[in-house]
């Protein structure tokens, strides 16, 4: 009995001793923690941050394009399981915009998302002695790289909240900035913009770093210095700086000479699963009252004759209805899900030059008019050579060269026209903004 | 009178060590017998008042020497009520034991190592007999037996769909961020209860923009449907931290302590029963009312036109009968024995379910094998061992929530009778012209399936290290293993409508996950019993205990497949998303008991837990926990003889915790691509590496009540549980970057009456009637919130949302609305009932039984956005009538659809019920009937029928107000967006005993 015992009391010291040893610590087992870059960023590493910019700028931009297309009457989103695309935006019935809605919090939440990622890769940068790593050139085309996004996603938003604002400072997520009004907050994006631009400049021969085929032409500080530009010439056209937006084109990627319109830089997409596919396309015969783009008649009845950017819309078989609302054309502009939207290009800085023009010199914004018009297999422009007439001209060539590439609704409120939009239902009305997020705690 | 057992078997025990100091003068001697005829070894008989006893030898034999005539013997025996019987003469007499589920009640767990009998338990421990679970009728999986069977237990099926899905929360919401479900402890070893996502997500874009593996809304299985039900001897549930503080930080939602069958020592028992029946649907819509001029009106001219010509041609389709009104054919088989002598005894089982659900190509089917042993090879030591194998494999079918319009749910809302969805004779399917999918081609091509390999074991070993006249030390070893293997495996084929490129498809995916899960625990434990010369009874526990999590899941989403190939490799595009969780904790625990003379019983005791799912993973959080109890009758001045049996007043408290998502401890990138291009992007939540555990303290009081010799008892208990260090995965200003952080920011108070009377108004040997009511409700409030309130759960204002306001049930439902309070909000409703109340009846006529439940849940909103995309679609069923309108001229289509945007009353719906939960008719034909049959080896035929949800009544305009789209483990159930309807169930039993 007594060895018995012995060996039970060992068994169980030894169990004890089994049992009471530390427990072991685990670190985040499903994905790198953000702190772990803080103190050592490699180059591998920054590739890999700047691919999560690039990601992230394209999460929710479906929805914001339709925000932009539905409230800006250039097509109807049909969708048999969210309603709100067809009572909400199009504010059918008594229906208001609401504040904690996916059609605002989504696209939103994700632009700030990518200043986030942007803003934390600069503070990588300034934290850390990164001279074993990269040349002052590269940090400096990086710097500049990312602040041009970031002023990018926040010009995104204040299209989106208009008058309502954003906050320009969100660097310190424990310490935000304050909300600023619309034209505080285009004059921040453009600061910032001209900051990216110097940064650019000093940016060296190359990045450290591969961006995505929407880049080509566009991928060495000094190219990217075109399409900042390019940004900077829209922003200044927002805030009516017409001699701004003219200055600003010089050093853009503009091209007058009847180019490629397509010239410009790209959100490109992949059906892997990791990746995002194109958010905008929905073909002919997947098109259903569940699940449609159907372009708003005025689009079809309005054009001009032969107008070639008709293309970018396609017919269906028999017409489809849904919440009071009946079409049999739908939204064409891209032909597979793996299609790239535009971020900006050649066509839009042709515009804006035509825009800037009006007051300036409107001999050359129908010039520029015209190289639109003729690539859009239309005749010379015929029309008033006042003030009014050409900037009807150029908000209908803009309808038509930018349809669905989210421009008509700001344009239109822009130029104080929203109530020339057509209302489909009886009790419907346009937006002029959306609200700011609830959650935004404003 | 059975209370004195366990007293009296300690007695029983000196009486073992010390045989010689009893003088003999009369011997008695007598046989024990079973009421069904069998004799009972083993079973404890004691003179009443005297440390004398023995046991029962293998043949239920039994003598004893008393010193005088007449003696008072009381005989005992797990399983069997306690029988005392005055002996006046030397002659042998013959006992008869009545075998009863209702003697496991006995006992309840109050220590990790020790139980006590339940009349001195200072807590509402809820426990229910194999009898009382799957005696009725056999559940499909072994929570959905629960129903109406515990005060306080809230029991939710998340969708009809075969194999499970439901959620179990006890005594209120008691976390909002964490985990809401009860720590599941089969046979000592902690059993896992996850839901595995099968990443239909990619699919159904249910959470758009989200990633695959993160989800909710696809409708999986939560685990512990693994357990076999006809496995089960006995059920306990520790409702709240006052009982539950004993498992420290994973109790913080209750603890269902399953103890499964165990050999008896004597002649091998043999079991078989056999029950084949059918699911059917439970609640069908059915159609709208149509008309020409009203499909003129909401279709169009050229839909009219094709509804008149369908009409005329007799094809109108009711397309929701078409794809829900299927037959299940559902067979349980079990095979059970056991047996075993003194030393050695063993229980095994082997059963296998096969069930059809209510839409074709989708069931359930599980076969578990059991085999438990027990053997003491001597004195002082005792060896345990459970183990239990099961595969179940569960077609699910895909149902609920969509953004891309594919699921067979959303797609019926818009599906209508006038279209011909049905295969041409090259079984070639037609694109439905209104919808993105044919629901009749993807019921028919896609498969979700979830197939399970799981082995649970568990060991104990007991050693008595010491006894004594008056002390015994036990040390108690023990060991368990939770260890699976699932694979999930949904294929989608590119021929289906939403699939082919051409409509925007991906040209066929293929998900195929896999999970393995190993959790062991180890635990060692010293108790010290010390009863004094005054009946002083000093009980001690100390005990280290030791638990690992393991878990890896990988899920691979193929699309664009290769042919008719399945193989993920055999596609364009090939995304592996690997999830892995990893966990260990230990700590300790200590107690002590003190019993003075059953009339006192306290209780305190403390656990300490270290988890490396803590911020600081090697610092210690305390639990600690205390209890009185106070037996009013067995003071000397309560009268021995009145109809009083017991009056017992009890407070008990406790603490337990519940720890922090291990995504809440990080802020993370997760890898992404573009075009090819990797990228590390956030996902938007802010973790935290200092957020605490939630602490829960419950304060819990009550009072039991015994008339008659228990005919009549009553109990009542209220409680007071907060929840501290709340954790909320709080908004956040979305121009942070981030849209939500995980903080500890706020407090939750949920109080609660629990009150239970069971009682057999007529007892007579021909007719036995036995009734037991449960009535419960519990309020929730959060009494403290430290960052902004926020919205949470369901789909946005406008639909109706949960939340999370100071001052305010967690489970409120607000939306927009016509004078909205200060926080822009209208109060719709809250998905917390008013009460639950369950009527349990039994009834026996000779050899007939019948048994029913009735669980009434009163009160309680549902989010019903099932009736909403039916109302955009124009397809209500009652689209047209008119009684919600107030100027009454809209139908309640049109009426809805008003509001849509202006007000989010009209989707918050009362989700009341009364259902007829199990009912069971049987008739037995005893050992006497059969004596003629198989030379009387029979020991008992069983013929029944049964059924389930055979009756339910509500209001709620959908299939069933029992329901949550976002899965059981949160607060924010009763969400209802197209689910698999729910069905019931009709069943016919043979089982024989031999």
């Amino acid at each position: 009995m007594k060895k018995y015992i012995y060996k039970i009391l060992f068994f169980a010291s030894v169990t004890t001793m089994l049992v009471s040893c530390e427990v072991e610590e685990f670190s985040d087992l499903n994905g790198p923690e953000v702190d772990a870059f803080a103190e050592v960023l490699t180059r591998g590493d920054l590739q890999d941050l700047i691919g999560g910019v690039l990601y992230s700028s394209r999460t929710r931009l479906g929805t914001y394009y339709d925000d932009c297309g539905v409230v800006g009457r250039e097509f109807w989103r049909f969708s048999g399981s969210d309603p709100r695309f067809t009572t909400d935006l199009l504010g059918g019935g008594n229906s208001v915009l609401d504040n904690n809605t996916f059609y605002i919090t989504g696209p939103w939440a994700s632009r700030y998302r990518t200043v986030k990622n942007a803003n934390l890769i600069l503070g990588f940068l300034d934290g850390q002695d990164t001279s074993a790593q990269f040349s002052t050139a590269e940090v400096n085309a990086t710097k500049g790289f990312l602040r041009t996004f970031i002023a990018y996603e926040m010009l995104l938003n204040l299209n989106l909240t208009d008058e309502a604002g954003i906050r320009l400072d969100v660097a310190d997520a424990t310490n935000l900035g304050p909300f600023v009004g619309k034209t505080a907050a285009l004059t921040g994006i453009r600061a910032m913009l001209a900051q990216a631009a110097s940064e650019l400049s000093g940016g060296g021969a190359a990045f450290p770093y591969v961006l995505t085929g929407g880049f080509d032409g566009f991928n060495t500080p000094s190219g990217f210095l075109q399409v900042n530009k390019a940004i900077a010439a829209r922003v200044a056209a927002y805030q009516g700086d017409s001699s701004g937006v003219l200055s600003l084109l010089v050093g853009s990627f503009i091209n007058l000479s009847g180019g490629d319109m397509n010239t410009g830089v790209y959100y490109t997409f992949s059906l892997d699963p990791n990746d995002l596919a194109n958010p905008l396309f929905i073909s002919v015969e997947g098109s259903s009252p569940s699940q449609a783009r159907v372009v708003q008649p005025s689009f079809l009845t309005d054009a001009e004759a032969n107008d070639l950017r008709l293309s970018k819309t396609a017919q269906l078989p028999a017409p489809i209805t849904l919440d009071g609302l009946t079409g049999d054309v739908i939204l064409n502009r891209y032909q597979s899900n793996i299609e790239s939207i535009p971020i900006i290009r050649n066509e839009e800085l042709i515009l804006l030059y035509a825009e800037a023009n009006i007051t300036v010199n409107p001999g050359q914004a129908v010039t520029a008019l015209n190289i639109i018009r003729s690539s859009a297999g239309l005749g010379a422009y015929s029309g008033g050579m006042d003030s009014a007439s050409l900037i009807n001209e150029m908000l209908n060539q803009r309808r038509y060269s930018l349809y669905a590439e989210g421009h008509r609704w700001i344009d239109m409120r822009r130029y104080n026209k929203l109530g020339d939009l057509p209302l489909d239902r009886p009790d419907d009305n346009v937006w002029s903004s959306f609200p700011i997020p609830l959650t935004e705690n404003q | 009178m059975k209370q004195k057992n366990s007293n009296r078997r300690i007695f029983l025990l000196l009486l073992l060590i010390f045989p010689c100091f009893v003088f003999a003068q009369t011997t008695l001697s007598g046989k024990v017998n079973s009421d069904s005829g069998e004799s009972v070894p083993f079973a404890n008989v004691i003179q009443k008042g005297t440390s004398n006893g023995t046991t029962t030898d293998m043949d239920g034999s039994f003598a004893i020497d008393v010193e005088s005539l007449p003696a008072t013997l009381v005989f005992s025996s797990l399983g069997y009520g306690t029988i005392e019987q005055e002996i006046s003469s030397g002659d042998p007499v013959t006992i008869m034991m009545m075998e009863s589920g209702e003697a496991l009640d006995e006992i309840v767990v109050t220590g990790l190592a020790t139980s006590i009998k339940r009349t001195n338990s200072a807590n509402a421990v809820a426990s229910i007999s194999a009898e009382d679970l799957v005696g009725t009728t056999p559940p499909s999986t072994l929570d959905g037996a629960f129903y109406g069977k515990f005060a306080g237990a809230v029991v939710n099926a998340n969708s009809g769909a075969p194999g499970g899905g439901l959620s179990v929360k006890l005594r209120g919401a008691t976390s909002i961020q964490g985990n809401t479900q009860p720590l599941y402890i089969v046979d000592g070893v902690y059993v896992d209860n996850s839901s595995i996502a099968s990443g239909l997500n990619a699919v159904s874009g249910a959470a758009a923009g989200g990633n695959s593996a993160s989800l909710l809304q696809d409708n999986a299985t939560n685990r512990i449907a693994d357990i076999n039900p006809e496995d089960i001897a006995n059920v306990e549930i520790l409702k709240g931290a006052s009982a539950a503080a004993i498992y420290g930080s994973r109790a913080a939602a209750g603890v269902v302590i399953i103890t499964t069958k165990r050999g008896k020592a004597g002649e091998t028992k043999f079991r078989f029963s056999q029950s084949t029946g059918w699911n059917e649907a439970l609640n069908l819509q059915g159609l709208r009312a149509y008309t020409t001029q009203r499909v003129n009106d909401t279709f169009g001219a050229s839909a009219a036109q094709q509804f008149t010509a369908a009409q005329a041609s007799g094809s109108l389709t009711d397309y929701e009968e078409e794809v829900f009104g299927e037959h299940g054919i559902i067979s349980n088989t079990n095979f059970s024995m056991s047996g075993g002598s003194a030393k050695t005894k063993f229980f095994a089982g082997i059963s296998h379910n096969n069930e059809a659900g209510i839409v074709l190509n989708t069931g359930y089917e599980k076969t578990s094998l059991r085999l438990n042993l027990d053997t003491k090879p001597n004195d002082w030591i005792k060896f345990g061992l459970s183990s239990n194998y099961i595969y179940s494999s569960t077609d699910r079918g895909f149902f609920n929530n969509d953004n891309t319009g594919t699921t067979i749910g959303v797609t019926l809302t818009g599906t209508t009778p006038w279209l011909d969805l049905f295969p041409n004779e090259n079984g070639v399917y037609p694109d439905n012209p209104d919808q993105s999918s044919n629901p009749l081609q993807t019921r028919d091509l896609v498969r979700n399936n979830e197939t399970v390999n799981r082995i649970i074991m568990g060991g104990t070993a007991t050693l008595n290290l010491y006894k004594a006249d008056n002390s015994r030390l036990e040390l108690i070893l023990r060991g368990g293993l939770d260890f699976y293997g699932q694979k999930s495996r949904a294929i989608f084929p590119k021929e289906l409508q939403f699939q082919k490129p051409i409509n925007g498809g991906l040209n066929g995916v293929s998900i195929q996950g896999d999970t393995q899960n190993k959790n062991y625990n180890l635990s060692a434990f010293l108790v010290h019993n010390l009863t004094t010369a005054n009946d002083i009874n000093f009980r001690s526990q100390a005990g280290l205990t030791n638990e690992y999590f393991d878990r890896n899941t990988q899920l691979i989403t193929a699309s664009g497949l290769v042919a008719s190939e399945t193989n993920v490799d055999q596609a364009a595009n090939v995304g592996v998303d690997q999830t892995r969780f990893k966990q260990e904790d230990s700590g300790f625990f200590v107690q002590e008991e003190v019993n003075f003379q059953d009339m006192f019983i306290a209780t305190v005791g403390v656990r300490g837990d270290r988890s490396s799912n803590n911020g600081n993973a090697n610092d210690f959080l305390y639990f600690p926990k205390a209890s009185l109890a106070v037996n009013l009758n067995e003071f000397s001045f309560w009268t021995e003889d009145g109809v009083w049996d017991q009056m017992k007043l009890r407070v008990a408290y406790g603490e337990a915790g519940n720890f922090p998502p291990a995504r809440g401890l990080f802020t993370s990138y997760n890898a992404f691509t573009t075009d090819g291009l990797l990228g590390l992007s956030l996902l938007g939540v802010r973790g935290d590496g200092d957020l605490r555990s939630e602490r829960q303290k419950e304060l819990e009081f009550g009072a039991d009540f015994g008339f008659f010799d228990g005919r009549l008892t009553f109990s009542g208990t209220y409680y007071i549980k907060t929840v501290e260090d709340l954790i909320l995965n709080a908004a956040l200003e979305p121009s942070t970057g981030f849209t939500t952080q995980f903080v500890n920011a706020g407090e939750l108070e949920n109080k609660g009456i629990e009150l239970t009377l069971n009682a057999t108004p007529i007892v007579s040997e021909d007719f036995q009637w036995d009734i037991g009511v449960n009535w419960f409700r519990n309020r929730s409030i959060i009494t403290k919130l430290d960052v902004d309130p926020f919205n949470i759960g369901a789909f946005g204002a406008t639909l109706g949302t949960f939340r999370i306001e100071e001052g305010e049930s967690p489970t409120q439902i607000v939306g927009i609305g016509p004078n909205p309070g200060a926080n822009g909000f209208v109060q719709w409703g809250d998905s917390e009932p008013d009460f639950q109340m369950a009527f349990n009846n039994s009834l026996r006529y000779k050899n007939i039984d019948l048994s029913f439940l009735f669980q009434w849940k009163k009160g309680g909103d549902n989010i019903n956005l099932t009736t909403l995309l039916s109302d955009l679609n124009g397809t209500t069923h009652d689209y047209d009538t008119i009684d919600l309108d107030p100027a009454g001229s809209l139908g309640n289509g049109d009426y809805r659809l008003s509001q849509l945007g202006s007000s989010a009353e009209v989707f918050v719906e009362d989700a009341s019920y009364v259902k007829l939960r199990e009912i069971g008719i049987y008739y037995t034909l005893t050992k006497k009937m059969l004596a003629g049959v198989l030379g009387g080896s029979l020991d008992s035929i069983r013929l029944g029928a049964s059924g389930t949800n055979i009756l339910a009544f509500f209001d709620y305009n959908s299939y069933d107000p029992e329901v949550s789209n976002f899965g059981g483990n949160t607060p924010f159930t009763g969400v209802e967006v197209t689910p698999y309807p729910s069905s019931k169930r009709f069943l016919f039993h043979v089982g024989v005993n031999f």
